[in-house]
């Protein structure tokens, strides 16, 4: 039975396509009150009076809550849409009646909204206590600091702040029935969710299960337990009843982590021939009103050398508070800042020194590995050059630069083709897997993994059904529940399958010895597996009547793995193909390919969604988006109106290639990740190709994220090409 | 108010506040498959059919559909889309999937080409597939 590498379609599938997919807003518990919050018009202000007595007496309004603990309601409200009150009602409509009702009474500070600004002295104060609003400084150094390239180029890039957008903001239903807290909520981290509401309401953990229903996206904007799974838990535990919020858009806007926001100064010495000997630079983080993006601008500045044999590099890594909303995790959190700098370094390189992008990426890519980069990361497995030149050639680069050279020539069109290469930190920390083998010899896999739209249940029944020889059919996932697996990280980081299908694989080895070891006391010798058959001495027994034989023993068909999993680093090439119109500047993405050494690819089709997902996230960071304040701290992209979001229309056509010669993690899955890779490879394949195209006319370099149909038709025309 | 409408076939008859938004009378009435993901009508992730026509169910008041007749996902005609969906890899987290599968069923019958499948596409946001697959799909 071969079913790791083979396209096979979800399991999940089954639920989903009939419209049967649970979603936590599709949840109602018996007597369930709505739960909704007063918000802050003001990035900054001293909550001087929460008034509510409209409120309590308004129709259907059962409870209100303002500042007692646990509700840290009140104070001072740093981000617009920061919560000064919570008030609970029986429908949904009357909630928002009475939400209308409320009088806060605030006195407005100075918002702080630009983060070199912030770094002023004398500019007003996010925290106070910190005193200052760099909430975070460290330096990475590592090399040979006496090596210095003939020809030192400075530079700033920036990757604008973007609103992760899953297609179901975020919500949380908690129910206390006088004995057990129960909570089903939008989340990547259901096991954090449930100790942060233990530790909150000084409940044991045994108390408190999380449910993580079906979750219509995350992209690492639901990494974090937010303070309103904790308000709403906290709010069913008093009343011991049955509460439920769903954000609105603009409200999931405004408080769901926002992403990317990073700024890099560099300046890098170059040998003559386009060999990048050192890197130096500040990688400047607006963190927003809250440090909740730990490890961002770190992550960032560890990967800024890339694939590349960097000599020297010393980069400072700074988060600045700013009164927006807070920074966090979106699909590759600081390895898509990383890349985007260090690819636009080196096409700058080539730019400057009249050499061949393609021909300045040899020169530089790793030779060996692994190999240790200067801030001490060691990439595990690849050959980047073979892959480098493969990809290529299997993409049809230099055919498609031919292609667009003979369009402008022929026909004026405009049409630009870029690439990027990138490598990627993927996997960390535990997963766990509780496997069982039920009576009638097929599996139950429980999994501390929390997947939201990946296909794990069906990689996961995949990897078990080859390891254990049975039909996949045969084998049940079950994620999302902390009742089932004590401990586990969650879904993200491209760590997963590689985490938890290892975990799995482990689990089915040691249910094997342990059901071997039943079965050569049923046939008296020494038997061998296949196939869900223990044979030997002309003998055989089915799975089936080992574990009849193992109950009759007082033995479990159950096994607990846990698996502590180290990074792995998937490496690739991917190419963008644009077209702009002339007329307006504005950018058609016409063709997205990609060539990646993920190592084992357990499931192309899904890989390959993962893929085109990704890339179109990239593409639309690249090109469309940007989460915009005005000057008075007012997120003026608060919905989907106002914020674009890519459509059918703007998608690209995508051909996806794993590699055939890859090389596999040292992880039983022999897997790197494939979740997060083109939404990091995509954004700097894009401005690439876009400034390939705006080349036919003018000399420009474009060194932020988006690029604005304005800045390609001031660059076209020759208006305000920039050149940084 | 009280209103009669046809959904799926079965007729019901519910008294609505007139300020109901019609996405929010079938989620009540059961037809979960229906999802709320923007305030601006903009996502179409609440997308029916309203007498055959693809409409954005945020974007009706309840009280506007009587006499009308609705089809959502749950509805057993989808069955041959369901296959090609999951065949082709069409839908990842779910949240738009219904209806993603609703438009697709208006545009198995009006779209002649792929242009028209991809526009027809366009009034409903995906996140997370790329949209290829589901263009393939249909």
């Amino acid at each position: 039975m071969k079913y790791v590498g083979k396209p096979t379609p979800r399991v999940e599938d089954d639920v989903i396509l009939r419209g049967r997919a649970t979603y936590v807003d599709d949840i109602e518990p018996p007597g369930v009150l709505y739960a909704g919050f007063v918000r802050s018009p003001y990035p900054h202000a001293r909550v001087i009076k929460v008034d509510l007595t409209d409120v309590v007496v308004a129709k259907g309004v059962v409870a209100v809550f303002s500042s007692e603990p646990p509700f840290a309601l009140g104070g001072k409200v740093r981000y617009q849409g920061e919560a000064v009150a919570m008030v609970l009602a029986r429908d949904r409509y009357l909630l928002q009646d009475a939400l209308e009702k409320a009088v806060v009474e605030y006195e407005p500070l100075p918002p702080v909204l630009d983060m070199y600004e912030a770094m002023k002295p004398g500019a007003p104060l996010v925290d106070e206590s910190l005193g200052t609003n760099v909430v975070y400084d460290k330096t990475y150094e590592g090399g040979d600091a006496a090596l210095r390239g003939a020809v030192v180029i400075e530079g700033r890039l920036s990757v604008r702040r973007v609103i992760p957008s899953a297609m179901e903001p975020r919500g949380v239903v908690a129910v206390y029935d006088g004995n057990m807290l129960t909570i089903w909520t939008s989340t990547q981290v259901p096991f954090d969710v449930k100790k942060e509401v233990a530790s909150a309401l000084n409940l044991p953990l045994s108390s408190v299960r999380v449910i993580q229903p079906y979750v219509g996206g995350a992209f690492g904007s639901k990494v974090l337990v937010y303070p309103e799974e904790i308000y709403v838990a906290a709010a069913a535990y008093r009343l011991t009843t049955a509460v439920k919020w769903t954000a609105t858009r603009s409200e999931d806007f405004k408080t769901t982590t926002h992403g990317r926001a990073m700024d890099l100064e560099y300046k890098v010495g170059v040998s003559k021939d386009g060999r990048v000997e050192t890197i130096e630079g500040v990688i400047y983080a607006d963190a927003g009103a809250y440090y909740w993006g730990e490890g961002l601008v770190d992550t960032a500045a560890r990967m800024l050398t890339g694939p590349y044999d960097v000599k020297y590099a010393r980069v400072r890594a700074v988060a600045v508070l700013t009164n927006k909303t807070p920074l966090g995790a979106y699909r590759g959190a600081g390895r898509p800042e990383a890349t985007f700098f260090i690819e636009r370094i080196m096409d700058r390189v080539a730019d400057e020194l009249g050499l061949d992008p393609v021909e300045v990426r040899k020169k530089n890519l790793i030779k060996q590995l692994p190999h240790t980069n200067p801030f001490g990361i060691t990439y595990d497995t690849g050959n980047y050059i073979a892959t480098f030149e493969k990809a290529l050639e299997k993409l049809g680069y230099f055919k498609l630069k031919k292609w667009a050279e003979e369009e402008w020539e022929k026909n004026k069109r405009m049409i630009g083709v870029g690439f990027s290469t990138y490598v990627e930190i993927t996997t960390f920390g535990h997963e766990t897997v509780i496997m069982r083998v039920e009576r009638d010899g097929s599996v139950t896999v429980y999994t501390a993994l929390a997947p939201h739209g990946q296909g794990l249940a069906t990689a996961l029944a995949q990897i078990v059904a080859e390891e254990l020889e049975i039909p996949m059919e045969r084998v049940r996932v079950v994620w999302g529940d902390t009742a089932h697996v004590p401990d586990g990280v969650g879904t993200m980081g491209s760590r997963s399958i590689t985490a938890g299908g290892s975990a799995a694989i482990l689990a089915v080895r040691q249910m094997k010895s342990k059901l071997a070891e039943a079965a050569a006391e049923v046939l008296k010798c020494q038997p061998e597996y296949k196939e869900g058959v223990f044979h030997c001495g002309g003998k055989s027994v089915e799975l089936r009547d080992v574990v009849k034989h193992m109950y009759k023993k007082r033995i479990q068909p159950i096994v607990e793995v846990t698996y502590r999993a180290e990074a792995t680093f998937p490496f690739g090439v991917h190419i963008a193909v644009v077209e702009i119109d002339p007329e307006t500047g504005f950018v058609k993405p016409l063709i997205y390919k990609s060539y990646d050494d993920v190592g084992v690819v357990v499931n192309p089709l899904l890989a390959a969604g993962q893929i085109h997902g990704g890339a179109l996230q990239g593409i639309s960071q690249a090109l469309y988006e940007e989460a915009i304040y005005d000057n008075a701290g007012n997120l003026i992209t608060q919905n989907l109106a106002l914020y674009p979001l890519p459509t059918a229309v703007e998608a690209p056509v995508f051909e996806v290639h794993f590699a055939e010669e890859f090389h596999p993690s040292k992880h039983p899955t022999g897997t790197k990740g494939v979740g997060e890779i083109a939404a990091i490879a995509a954004p700097p394949a894009v401005v690439n190709a876009v400034e390939d195209a705006v080349r036919k006319t003018s000399r420009a370099r474009f060194c932020k994220t988006p690029i604005t149909p304005e800045e390609i038709y001031n660059a076209i025309w020759k208006i305000a090409p920039p050149l940084c | 108010m009280k209103i009669s409408l046809k959904i799926n076939g079965v007729l019901h008859e519910v008294e609505v506040e007139p300020r109901k938004l019609l996405v929010h009378l079938l989620r009540d009435l059961g037809y979960k498959s229906v999802k709320v993901g923007c305030d601006t009508a903009t996502c179409g992730v609440c997308t029916v059919l309203l007498n055959g026509r693809p409409v954005k169910s945020c974007n009706l008041l309840a009280v506007q559909t009587d006499g009308a007749e609705i089809m959502t996902v749950e509805h057993n005609e989808m069955e041959s889309l369901r296959v090609s969906f999951k065949k082709h890899h069409a839908s990842q987290c779910g949240y738009c999937t219904s209806a993603m599968l609703t438009i697709a069923y208006y545009l198995k019958k009006t779209a002649k080409t792929r242009e028209e499948i991809v526009e027809g596409l366009s009034g409903v946001l995906c996140r997370c597939t790329g949209y290829q697959n589901i263009i393939e799909a249909i």
